[in-house]
This record gives structure tokens, sequence and C-alpha cells, in this order.
């Protein structure tokens, strides 16, 4: 539908813009002694004028102007159209003359179609002038709509990235950090503000890397440290923490943050469920074309489970399937009081965009 | 009464530090008296059927037992609970259920005040929690993966595919598994719904069995069956136990 057609208040404005034209006609074309017989026949005429006007639009739009089709390809329909619109203003008023004298109420309106010509070169000179402002109107709207689809677009990316930072860092990691720092804060100032750095520089890690990024094993690792570097002042001496990479997997990329879920789960449902603790074990190396991941620890087979344990190792799954197919594996298995969680994924050197 | 009187309380998180927070508000409250510290379920369960307190500052996440399970097996010993986590959905919704007070991590001196003050108010009035609604809400009807039992201070952790069969007696049931034979005070109809899905049935008013410890099922006198079990134990069956039994085979 015509974008002024769907908004009465718009429509409204559209008319009174065509107010100022028919008193223009009044005056300039209307004698001293029958300014009443100019209103009555231009006025009417100008707001018919006014919806034939909007058939511009349409013109316009089987028309649009862009680098590929330019305005001059356009012309000869534009022309065309105002002469069409030119005589249809002869026609109306023509007709509109003969119901006004029809009427017998005095007014005398012949005198205005005794020079047709005129009436035509205003019809299709108007017409002209609806035609650039319905150009105009699409141009700004669809400059409307862009911004708008840009606006909306980097609100789901930014929604997108505070789910994925959401999933990543634990509410129950975060809060009890936070409460060790509270704690130390009283008996222990030293060891609070250095948790405090710890929990902000993991903050940031996770902020910073994007959950499409790749980042080689090295980096990836050593944000994992951080990690346990606070687990480990949470939880004291019950964690110790082994962790290995053989030089050529250093070197191999992944997608960012795919170890963490692991090793939070490692910590999370092994030692904390451990009375004296224990030590989680993470190593790296390549084999051939791929690169093999392995994180263990001690763990309670007995350990009372919680809600929605497992959900953690079903991301890094979708995401190794999301990036890889079926070249990205994660395999759990829980034995004799040790869970083993193994990844593998194709060994890549630099860091390569999946799906570009 | 005007003297002041002494409160017993327990502190019952793994996390050193967590407990540690609590001692230090804890000073300037003169009434309270910290009696034990305990860092997992099992030391929470032994220090309070022991000590008996009147309060129990219990953290939900722990090792061996979570903080549930702790007040399933304590149940009245503590005349008063309060409840500290970071962050535990089920946990949370569950409390608010039943209108009982928590402290969330990292909390406050003026909030935990606030919560002492409450628990003070409930040890006066002898105002006892809602155990039961609170395990049930929490556990949302699921079926439970262990049974735990608790024989004074000591704590039995019976995975329940380890059950053969359950009896009731009277106020109680007595478990059969790995050979032995404990009693929990709980009665075999609860028990049987907490296992809904692990693959036990009623067979009998009085019992319910893992079916997978069935060997055959045998005909005694006067139409009634007997089911013998894999170890040569026999059991009756009611006529609508078999009717289920069968339906099951």
């Amino acid at each position: 539908m015509h974008p002024i057609l769907a908004n009465a208040r718009q429509l409204g404005m559209y008319l009174l813009a065509y107010l100022p034209i028919g008193i223009v006609l009044v005056i300039g074309l209307g004698h001293r002694d029958a300014w009443g017989t100019a209103a009555a026949f231009f006025l009417p005429l100008t707001m018919l004028y006014a919806f034939i006007g909007l058939s511009a639009y349409y013109l316009c739009l089987a028309f649009p102007i862009s680098s590929d089709q330019p305005v001059w390809r356009a012309v000869p329909a534009h022309m065309s159209a105002a002469a069409c619109v030119g005589a249809l203003c002869v026609g109306a008023a023509w007709l509109w003359a003969a119901v006004l004298e029809s009427l017998n109420i005095g007014l005398q309106p012949q005198v205005f179609i005794e020079q047709p010509w005129l009436l035509f070169v205003v019809g299709a000179v108007l017409f002209w002038l609806a035609i650039a402002l319905h150009y105009v109107l699409i141009a700004s709207s669809a400059s409307q709509r862009s911004e708008q689809r840009a606006l909306e677009s980097g609100l789901l990316a930014r929604e997108a990235e505070l789910k994925a930072l959401r999933a990543q860092i634990d509410p129950h990691f975060l809060f009890n950090s936070l409460n060790s720092i509270s704690a130390l804060t009283g008996s222990d100032p030293p060891s609070a503000r250095k948790m405090c750095l710890l929990l902000a520089d993991f903050l940031r890690d996770t902020l910073r890397l994007g959950a499409t990024q790749r980042i080689s094993l090295r980096e990836e690792l050593s944000v994992v440290q951080r990690y346990l570097a606070i687990e480990q002042v949470r939880l004291g001496a019950r964690l110790k923490v082994d962790c290995a990479a053989s030089e050529p997997a250093g070197g191999g990329y992944l997608p960012a943050l795919l170890l963490q879920p692991l090793v939070e789960n490692a910590v999370l449902h092994g030692i904390a469920h451990l009375i004296d603790g224990g030590t989680v074990t993470i190593g790296a190396e390549r084999q051939g074309a791929a690169l093999l991941i392995r994180v263990s620890n001690p763990s309670d087979p007995a350990r009372p489970r919680r809600p929605r344990a497992g959900l953690g190792l079903l991301l890094v799954r979708q995401r190794l399937q999301s990036e890889y197919g079926a070249a990205g594996q994660l395999h759990t298995r829980e034995e004799q009081g040790e869970f083993v969680a193994e990844v593998s994924l194709p060994f890549t050197e630099k860091e390569e965009a999946a799906d570009e | 009464m005007n003297e002041i009187t002494q409160l017993k309380a327990i502190i019952v998180d793994d996390e050193a530090h967590a407990r540690a927070l609590i001692r230090e508000y804890l000073m300037q409250h003169s009434d309270i008296q910290v009696v034990a510290e305990c860092a997992n379920g099992f030391e929470a369960v032994k220090a309070a059927s022991e000590l008996k307190p009147d309060l129990l500052f219990l953290d939900i996440q722990m090792p061996k037992l979570d903080g549930f399970e702790v007040l399933d097996l304590i149940g009245r010993d503590a005349a008063s609970v309060i409840f500290t986590t970071a962050y535990d959905e089920y946990a949370l919704r569950a409390f608010d259920v039943h209108a009982v007070d928590y402290l969330l991590k990292p909390f406050g001196a003026e909030r935990f005040d606030e919560a002492l003050e409450l628990a003070r108010v409930r040890i006066r009035k002898r105002d006892a929690l809602p155990i039961r609604e609170l395990l049930d809400t929490h556990r949302e009807g699921a079926a439970i993966d262990r049974v735990l039992i608790r024989n004074r201070s000591n704590v039995h952790v019976i995975p329940v595919e380890q059950i053969d069969y359950v009896e009731a007696q009277d106020d109680y049931v007595s478990i059969r598994a790995a050979g032995r034979s404990y009693l929990k005070e709980q009665t075999l109809g609860e028990l049987e719904a907490q296992l809904a899905g692990k693959g036990f049935l009623r067979i009998h008013r009085r019992y319910v069995l893992n079916v997978s410890r069935l060997a055959k099922i045998e005909l005694s006198e006067k139409d009634s069956r007997i089911a013998i079990l894999n170890d040569k134990t026999e059991l009756p069956i009611s006529r609508s136990g078999y009717t289920k039994l069968r339906g099951l085979l």
C-alpha cells in the first residue's frame, strides 16, 4: 500500500500541502467579483489532483533509480504519464465545470476551461514534481529501513555474544569467587586483591574472545590456567593442576574457549566433590593431521548429581560439530574414579575462519 | 526471658574462606557459639546428630552429600537452618516456594544479621522448617539414584542399582542391598514413588522388588505365587503384583 495512504495523519498533512496550490490558482485565475466561483471550481479539483499525484509512487516503484538503472531511462515513461495526467486534468475540469453550471446556483466556471492547454501544462508539471517528491520519499524510507536493520542486527549480535558469555561463565563460579574475595577482604587483604586481579583478567579474556574466533592452544591454555588459579584460591590445597602441551600442539588453533567448559567440569563435578581434592591434568599432542587434547580428573562416582550436569559437554560437542563436522570429536569416559574428556580436531597452524 | 540464651551453631561449607567469613560476621553476636565447622556432608550429619545444634549454616553444593541431602538425613536434629548458596536456580525456587530464608553469596553483614534475627525468632517460636515439602519441591518428582541411610552419626549411601528389594516394616523400610539390610524411617509408598522408572515394582503390599533380581516365579499351594530371586530369596507376590509383573515381562 502507498505509505501516505497507510497513515491517516500523513494523508491529512499531504492534502493540506495541496491547499496553497489551490489558493494560488484561485487568486491567479479568479476574477475580483467572482472569488466564489473560482474557489468552488479550483479547490475540489486540487484535492482530486492530490490523489492523482499519489499514483506517482507506483511509477517510481516501477522505475527505481539505482546505479544500474539511471534516471534518464525512466524519462519517456514519466513524460507520457505526465501527459496523461494533464489530459485527465482537462477532462476533469470540463466535467466539473458542467456539474457546477447545471446546479444553477449562479456559478459560471466556463471561463476557466476556455484555456485547456494551460490546465494541461499545470497538471503535467505538477505531476513531474510529484514524481520527484516520491523518489525522495522512497529513498529516505529505504535508508531509514536499512538503518533500523543495521541497528537490529547489531543488537542481535550483541545479544548472541552475551548469551555465549553467560554460557561460558558459570554464575556459580562467579558468585563463589566474589564470596571468596569478600571473605579475604577481612582476613587477608593482599590475597583479596590478587583474586580480584585474577578474576578481572579472566573476565577480560572471556569478553575479548568472541565465540567465533580461533586462537592457538597456547593462548587457550593460558586462559584456562587463569581460571584454575582463581579456583585454587577458592578450593585451597584441594585443587592441584598439571598442564603440559607438547610444542607442536601448542601452536595448533582451536575455537576460543573450547577447553574452558571441560576444565570447569573437571573442577566442579570432579575436584569439588572430593574431600581431599586432586589434580586436574591437561595434556595435548599433535598426531599427524589431528590435534588431541585430554583433560582428566579424579572423581567420586557416588557424588550427589547436580541438575543440568552435562550441559557443558553438550555445548562443546555442538561447537566441535558445527566447526569441524565429523572431524571434531569429544569422547568422555568415567571409570575407576577417574573422569577423562578427550577432544580431537584437525590440526591447523593459523587462524582460519570456519565458513569463509 | 531476660538472660541471653546461648545458641549452638554449626557452619557447613566446603570452602574455608566461606566458613571464615561466617565466623567473622558471628563475632558481633555474643549469643551464638560456633560448636563445629564441617567441610562436607558426612561431617555435617555426624556433627548435627552428636551436637544437636540450634542453628546450622548450610551450603548447598558440597562433597559427598549436598545441602538438601544433609537436611533429609538430620531431620529435626538442627532446630533452625540458614542456607547459603552462590547460585542454584533449583534450590532457590524451592526456598521461595516454601518461604524459606537463605543467604546468597556474597552477602554482607547487614543481610547476615537479618537472616540471623529471623532464625532466632524461629528458634524461639519452635517454628520448624517444612523439610519434606522443601525436599519434594527441590526433587521435582525426579527419581533418586541413591538412597541415603543414617545409622546414628554414620551415613550409608546406597546406589539404587545395588538394591535387591525393599520390605515395609511398620514406620520403616528395610532395604536389602549387597548382602546387608538397612533400616530407614520412610514409608514404602514414598520410597516406591522415588524409585519410579528405575526398574522397581511393587509385587506385594509389603515388598518392592528390583525386577532385574528376579530369577523365576513359582506357584505355591492355593494359587498364590512366590518370586525367587537370583540369591534364592523367596518373596510373596500378590494377585495385583502378579498382573503388573506379567505385564512387564
